[in-house]
């Protein structure tokens, strides 16, 4: 059951932000259409990490013992300096 | 189980009411080590253009807890990584990327392996070199990506392969992305020099494999608002320990020859999920947010949080501050110099996995004009090429742990003839 479902006690932040973000999502049942896009389609919208921010995603996932579902570096590497 | 249950809910319901999704664009950049761009925005349009990014980095990190001396110990590290990464389009489906460079360290805690200051273990240079292939499938609105890469150090040797897949949705507000990757590492067995059994530096290797899936879910929500919720479950196991990494315990006076090598377990689970949000708040300003959980069978528990929002000073030039803030429980493998009880099983004194909370404070600059910085002949041919963005980054990183680290990036963005 544990390996089906591996989020034990999850904290009191992270279902915070599990309901917020159900609460951003509930009213998106609005289709956008391509010309509506102006926004959406800025550089700076992108869901993802910058380019030239990856190093730094790098860096904080050997320093720090969390990592991954970011875009950065979950492998490859020894980092043990 | 209570609480996993209300979790399991109410992610679902996060997922079902995405119907009317749109652009997802959640490329993954990652610059070293991933060799299958999910979905490259120029593979979604005609041919595209050859492009080509110049970046660079320079990072430096102090503090006192070095885990090469038990716990104890100077930390000081700089490392510059000049990186190369070309996209080039095939045809109006598919595009090829390779993504070359290295990283070059001084480390002034691996000096202390041999006690010999200034020694060949203080500084190094690792090369990697990742490729990629993605085709946008004819008549449908998929992607698919094969990539694989290789990168070397003195003490270790790294190849990984990775797949990729992409959907978007009929009116492109959605998009589901899988990946996967192996990475198949080498590393060379180099214990402290009081420790070594056989005289030599150098104790044969031992192998290291990480298995990653990850999938992310983008939708659309408005005109000016789009999420994304992604996981990233990550499988490793062989040596997962750093041969000379010192441990000291209870008991011991500190002297060198009483400590231990640290052994941690020969696997690792890990599974954390993030959140992810644009906002186009208003015409000058956006905001960005990202949270994380994450969680191990090593008893780490972590939250991070990220926010920056844009702001365009001209249509053409951002200026960007961002935070970040990252708590986290230590593994139950660790404990501080001198901490140890001798009986334990396994143990390490790297300050990695204590528990710590970190924050970050930065500020990022875009410039991208519509028609580019300029324009100048290339060396082959004089045809001409255009300098079409620079992205510059700055920040600093504070742990409570002691540990501070600064960093500058650069990101120079060319399109070739």
């Amino acid at each position: 059951m544990r390996l089906l479902f591996p989020f034990p006690r999850p904290g009191r932040l992270a279902r915070l932000a599990v309901v917020a973000g159900l609460l951003v999502a509930l009213p998106g049942c609005v289709s956008v259409a391509a010309y509506q896009k102006v926004y959406l389609n800025d550089e700076d919208m992108k869901l993802a990490t910058k380019r030239v921010e990856t190093y730094e995603t790098n860096f904080e996932s050997y320093r720090e013992g969390a990592g991954g579902a970011n875009g950065g570096k979950v492998g490859g590497g020894c980092g043990c300096n | 189980m209570k609480n996993s249950a209300l979790l399991l809910s109410l992610s679902l319901g996060l997922l079902v009411p995405l119907k009317s999704l749109a652009q997802g664009g959640n490329t993954q950049n990652r610059v070293d080590g991933y060799g299958a761009p999910a979905t490259p925005a120029a593979t979604r349009g005609a041919a595209g253009e050859t492009e080509l990014n110049i970046l660079m980095s320079y990072y430096q990190q102090d503090g006192s807890h070095g885990a090469v001396e038990g716990g104890r110990g100077t930390e000081h590290l700089t490392n510059l990584t000049p990186t190369i990464i070309l996209n080039v389009p095939l045809d109006t489906l598919s595009r090829l990327s390779a993504n070359l460079g290295m990283d070059v360290y001084a480390s002034a805690s691996t000096d202390r392996i041999d006690q010999v200051l200034s020694s060949p273990s203080s500084s190094d240079t690792r090369f990697h070199a990742d490729f990629g292939y993605t085709r946008q499938l004819p008549g449908r609105r998929s992607i698919v990506g094969l990539g694989a890469g290789v990168s070397t150090e003195y003490d270790y040797k790294s190849v990984n392969v990775a797949a990729s897949w992409a959907q978007t949705s009929r009116d492109g507000n959605r998009e589901l992305s899988v990946a996967g990757q192996v990475f198949f590492d080498q590393a060379t067995i180099i214990r402290p020099v009081e420790l070594r059994t056989n005289g030599r530096k150098e104790d044969g290797s031992a192998p290291r494999q990480s298995y990653n899936l990850s999938a992310v879910l983008s939708q659309v929500l408005t005109q000016r608002l789009q999420v994304s919720v992604s996981t990233e479950l990550v499988y490793q196991k062989g040596l997962l320990s750093t041969p000379f990494h010192r441990v000291y315990f209870q008991g011991s006076t500190g002297a060198l020859g009483e400590a231990k090598v640290e052994a941690l377990p020969g696997s690792r689970f890990k599974y954390p999920v993030g959140l992810r949000l644009s906002y186009y708040a208003s015409d000058l300003v956006l905001l960005r947010g990202y949270y994380r959980f994450y969680n191990d069978d090593f008893g780490i528990r972590a939250h991070t949080l990220e926010l920056e929002t844009p702001v365009k000073i001209t249509p053409f030039f951002v200026v960007y501050p961002f935070y970040r803030y990252h708590t986290q429980t230590q593994a139950r493998y660790f404990a501080p110099y001198l901490q140890h009880q001798p009986g334990e099983q396994f143990y390490t004194s790297d300050y990695d996995l204590s528990g710590f909370s970190a924050n970050k404070l930065g500020l990022g600059l875009r410039y991208s004009p519509v028609y580019g910085i300029g324009r100048f002949k290339t060396p082959f041919g004089g045809r001409i090429a255009q300098f079409k963005a620079l992205d510059l980054r700055y920040a600093h990183y504070r742990r409570s742990t002691d540990l501070t680290a600064d960093i500058f990036s650069a990101d120079f963005s060319f399109i070739l003839p």
